[in-house]
């Protein structure tokens, strides 16, 4: 017979021997209190379950001569006995109580789990309870068995603690005690790991459908000033795999330039309750700077504390470098054509130069040749001052609207009036319609909403268009070249430019073709003009749109959301 | 029967042109009367002998070169000088067919252009 085949009987007389001798053992001379606290250590520190439920056995033991204690737990399906900690009974009598269903005659833990109460046996030998193992209890020499079961702070049965004892008797007032300290314990031990696990297997399945997805996915726990995040996450953010995460540490890696949006966003959503999104920069320490955009929410407790916000961060860094390339390019189409623009503009621009200087040249000889003669009035010298003054002030103008229109990267976005935009174009090709001997209408809408957009984008979409018309009204007589450009509000959502024609109209099939690239129905025209016309409306989130209107010619429009918070605008 | 009118007539839609014509003129001793647009000019030179106007060519509603063309019938013999702020042949070969004395293209240089008006005064007397 080798040791480890020794006989139950053997050793619970080992047992018994080992207990008289353990009389000086260290856990008999720990304070009981001492010993609690350091079990609430391990439980904090989330030790093995396994481990602290054995030291609480121990720690009970300890407290009485020849006192043996288990653990038992109940299984996930809540039906079966699993071995819990039974550090000083024997092999045989663990292997055989795992295992076993719960009910109401399967000893005293498996009837004290089914029960839901303590239930004391002050003999296995006679118990009705123990007749199934009344022949395992005896080999093992145990004769009195009380066994509490375990609840947790919800009510549920989560194991139940026993104490054996090797003469028939029932438990002491002072075991009874024990007994409470025991259950409490190990109830506080077993329902941390159980959240624990609960926990870690929903970290680790959505982590699982997050990377999948391609997200990083984390976890802020604000009360700890924690946080979980995916593998994946800490690749995407910078981290390493090990090194613990707090909030400081994650908006560390958001760029300086967003982080107090980012924060501000994360507290607005704590303060509405409602999820958050936010498009920002990640710098990691090594490698290169991530467009994300996370999104999450906060969750709380019933008490209306926070209890973690979960969320997840999306890569957009590809997508969002195509975008920026799309912008830079849409920018560079419309910058050229603009440039192109001033280019078939030159000669009505040189009017519109001319007719300043011609003003300055005169008055500033006039004032000469009244000095020659020796006959000049001040008054009429202060009046030609003044008119050269004008002038040149409109020769400035004139020349300010020109470079504003070549300036490149001219994107900036302000609130507008269109309007007011409407009327400074007017002047711009002003000279251009007088020499088309074209007669231009304005219609506007007082109570247009305001808009926000790039003015000189606007101005180059309306040059296109006012162009358009006067091409389209060319070919008849000047008497009926006639065009009307008008605005309104639609319900006071959406500013609409509309610029009306009286010309031939547009093809009936498709007249939105126009804006199509190259379409053009005019002989020399490349058919630019409104495409870009169009990819401006477009990027500040508007529509346009051509038809053949009533009575005759075309109507082309564009339509631009109204701007947020904006007054609705006077008359320009 | 028209009344003489000695005036040179200067018709120009901006109001700064024509102010600072009629300074140019006034330097030089010269009377004027100014037209901000052509109805009203044309509506003058109905009522009046006009020995000369200066006259604009692009202008709002009626350009100076419908202007020419009425002038041709309601007063003959009136002379005219075309300024223009922009240089365009078709419009200066237009003018030109309505035999007028001068064509400038703004700015232009002060000595020319009175002497222009100095001539186109001269020839009225003679004729």
């Amino acid at each position: 017979m080798t040791p480890s085949e020794k006989s139950d009987q053997e050793i619970a007389v080992q047992m018994s021997e080992r207990d008289r001798i353990g009389k000086g053992d260290h856990e008999k001379e720990e304070p009981f209190y001492a010993g609690q606290g350091r079990i609430l250590e391990m439980i904090v520190t989330r030790a093995p379950l396994a481990d602290i439920l054995t030291r609480i056995v121990l720690l009970m033991e300890a407290q009485a001569d020849g006192l043996r204690c288990s653990i038992q737990l109940l299984s996930n399906d809540g039906k079966r006995v699993r071995h819990g900690a039974a550090p000083n009974l024997p092999q045989a009598y663990v292997k055989a109580v795992d295992g076993l269903p719960i009910g109401p005659r399967v000893g005293s833990c498996g009837t004290a789990m089914y029960l839901k109460r303590p239930v004391v046996v002050t003999d296995v030998l006679t118990d009705p309870l123990w007749a199934d193992y009344r022949d395992l209890a005896k080999s093992c020499g145990l004769q009195a068995c009380w066994s509490t079961p375990i609840i947790s702070s919800h009510g549920d049965v989560l194991g139940s603690f026993a104490m054996y004892r090797q003469e028939p008797r029932g438990p002491s007032a002072e075991e009874t005690r024990l007994t409470e300290a025991a259950t409490q314990i190990a109830s506080i031990a077993i329902e941390c790991q159980q959240d624990h696990i609960k926990l870690r297997e929903r970290e680790a399945r959505i982590s699982l459908a997050a990377e999948s997805a391609d997200l990083a996915f984390w976890v802020s726990y604000p009360e700890q000033n924690s946080v979980w995040m995916s593998e994946k996450g800490r690749a995407m953010y910078g981290f390493t795999l090990q090194e613990p995460l707090t909030r400081e540490s994650l908006l560390s890696r958001i760029h300086p330039d967003e982080r107090v949006a980012v924060e501000a966003t994360f507290e607005q959503a704590r303060a509405s309750q409602r999820t958050f999104e936010i498009e920002h920069r990640i710098v990691p320490p090594y490698g290169k700077i991530r467009w994300v955009i996370a999104r999450g929410r906060f969750l709380w407790d019933e008490h209306g504390n926070v209890l973690e916000i979960i969320g997840v961060t999306i890569d957009v860094s590809a997508q969002k470098q195509s975008d920026l390339q799309l912008q830079a390019q849409r920018e560079e189409l419309a910058h050229l054509s603009r440039v192109a623009l001033i280019g078939e503009m030159t000669a009505s621009i040189g009017h519109e130069l001319n007719q300043p200087l011609a003003a300055i040249a005169n008055n500033a000889a006039a004032a000469r040749r009244f000095f020659d003669r020796g006959q000049i009035e001040p008054a009429i010298l202060k009046q030609l001052l003044a008119d050269i003054a004008a002038a040149s002030h409109r020769a400035g103008e004139v020349i300010n609207g020109i470079r504003g229109m070549a300036r490149k990267g001219q994107s900036t976005r302000s609130p507008l009036n269109l309007n007011a935009v409407i009327d400074e174009t007017l002047r711009l090709v002003g000279s251009d319609i007088l020499i088309r001997e074209t007669a231009v209408v304005t219609d506007f809408d007082s109570r247009l909403p305001g808009v926000e957009a790039a003015p000189v984008q606007i101005q180059q979409v309306l040059i296109n268009l006012i162009r358009n018309a006067l091409d389209a009204v060319e070919t008849l007589a000047p008497a009926k070249r006639r065009i009307i450009i008008s605005t309104s509000s639609l319900k006071g959502e959406t500013a609409e430019v509309s610029v009306r024609d009286f010309g031939t109209g547009l093809p009936a099939d498709g007249p939105e073709k126009v804006f199509d690239h190259f379409f053009s129905t005019k002989a020399e025209g490349m058919g630019m003009g409104l495409t870009i016309a169009r990819s401006i409306v477009e990027a500040h989130a508007g529509t346009v749109g051509a038809e053949n209107a009533e009575g005759g010619g075309a109507r082309f429009f564009f339509r631009l959301p109204a701007a947020k918070g904006m007054p609705i605008s006077k008359a320009a | 029967m028209r009344s003489e009118e000695s005036a040179v007539c200067l018709v120009d839609d901006d109001p700064l042109v024509l102010n600072s014509l009629r300074y140019l003129l006034a330097s030089d001793g010269i009377a004027t009367r100014s037209f901000d647009n052509a109805e009203t000019f044309l509506a003058h030179i109905k009522m009046h002998m006009v020995a000369l106007v200066v006259l604009d060519i692009w202008m709002e509603r009626i350009t100076g070169l419908e202007v020419l063309t009425r002038l041709c019938v309601i007063s003959p013999q009136t002379r005219v000088i075309v300024i223009t702020a922009r240089d365009d042949l078709a419009a200066r070969a237009a003018a030109m067919q309505s035999r007028p004395l001068a064509f400038f293209i703004k700015p232009f240089g002060d000595e020319q252009f009175l002497a222009a008006v100095h001539d186109a005064l001269e020839q009225t007397k003679k004729s």
